[in-house]
């Protein structure tokens, strides 16, 4: 969705269309999260009227699939992927092999015993 | 020795106002664990690193003190597209553009 898209390009990581798409769906998130809490939260409260609740679940429903934070998904600042990604490192497990052999990973050796 | 209700009322009563808790004796479902949560928003957002900054605004900042940067990948570039136009390779002149374009016309 183009609209939730930077207006200047403003990512510094390997960079395809999954990744500009991620990055614009947090950012939409990050922006929509108190109104979702809020709605949230009168959906929960049971002291409100139903009427409210009900109107309140509708809305929250019918906010957009960017603003929703299960839509977000960790993907390979190196190359993308997002599948077998590292949280701690944020990178893929072949990226991961391959950095931390050649020593680019502060702390990480392989393992040998 | 039991203890009236009313009595461990009154001290649940002081506890959460002493700690700023919701009081809430019969366990009605207020929603307040959704206002007690934190906004993750910002660390989600935070997750990729963002472009610090452009070769172009890089050179800019050496403007005033007189110093040229070279843009390597830049000149790499221009490098190559004047072997391809050399080669009769280029890319093709754009359809809205040239001599005998009018505008308005189709």
């Amino acid at each position: 969705m183009s609209m939730f898209r930077a207006k200047k390009f403003d990512l510094g990581c390997f960079t395809n269309i999954k990744i500009i798409r991620d990055h614009s769906k947090r950012k939409a998130f990050e922006a929509a999260e108190p109104e979702r809490q809020a709605l949230r939260y009168i959906i929960r409260n049971t002291t409100l009227p139903m009427r409210t609740r009900a109107m309140a679940q509708l809305q929250l429903t019918q906010m957009h699939c960017y603003t929703r934070p299960t839509q977000i998904r960790n993907r390979c600042i190196m190359g993308g992927k997002g599948r077998g990604v590292l949280r701690a490192f944020k990178i893929s497990r072949y990226n991961f092999r391959m950095e931390a052999l050649a020593g680019n990973l502060p702390g990480v050796k392989k393992a040998s015993w | 020795m039991s203890v009236p209700r009313a009595r461990l009322l009154q001290l649940m009563e002081a506890r959460c106002k002493l700690f700023e808790t919701t009081f809430n004796p019969e366990g009605i479902r207020a929603g307040n664990k959704i206002l007690r949560q934190r906004l993750k928003g910002p660390a989600l957002a935070g997750y990729y690193p963002r472009r610090l900054w452009t070769m172009q605004e890089f050179q800019a900042e050496f403007r005033d003190l007189h110093l040229m940067v070279d843009d390597e990948k830049e000149l790499d570039r221009f490098e190559h597209v004047s072997l391809l136009k050399a080669r009769g390779k280029g890319a093709p002149k754009k359809k809205n553009s040239g001599p005998d374009f009018k505008k308005g016309k189709k």
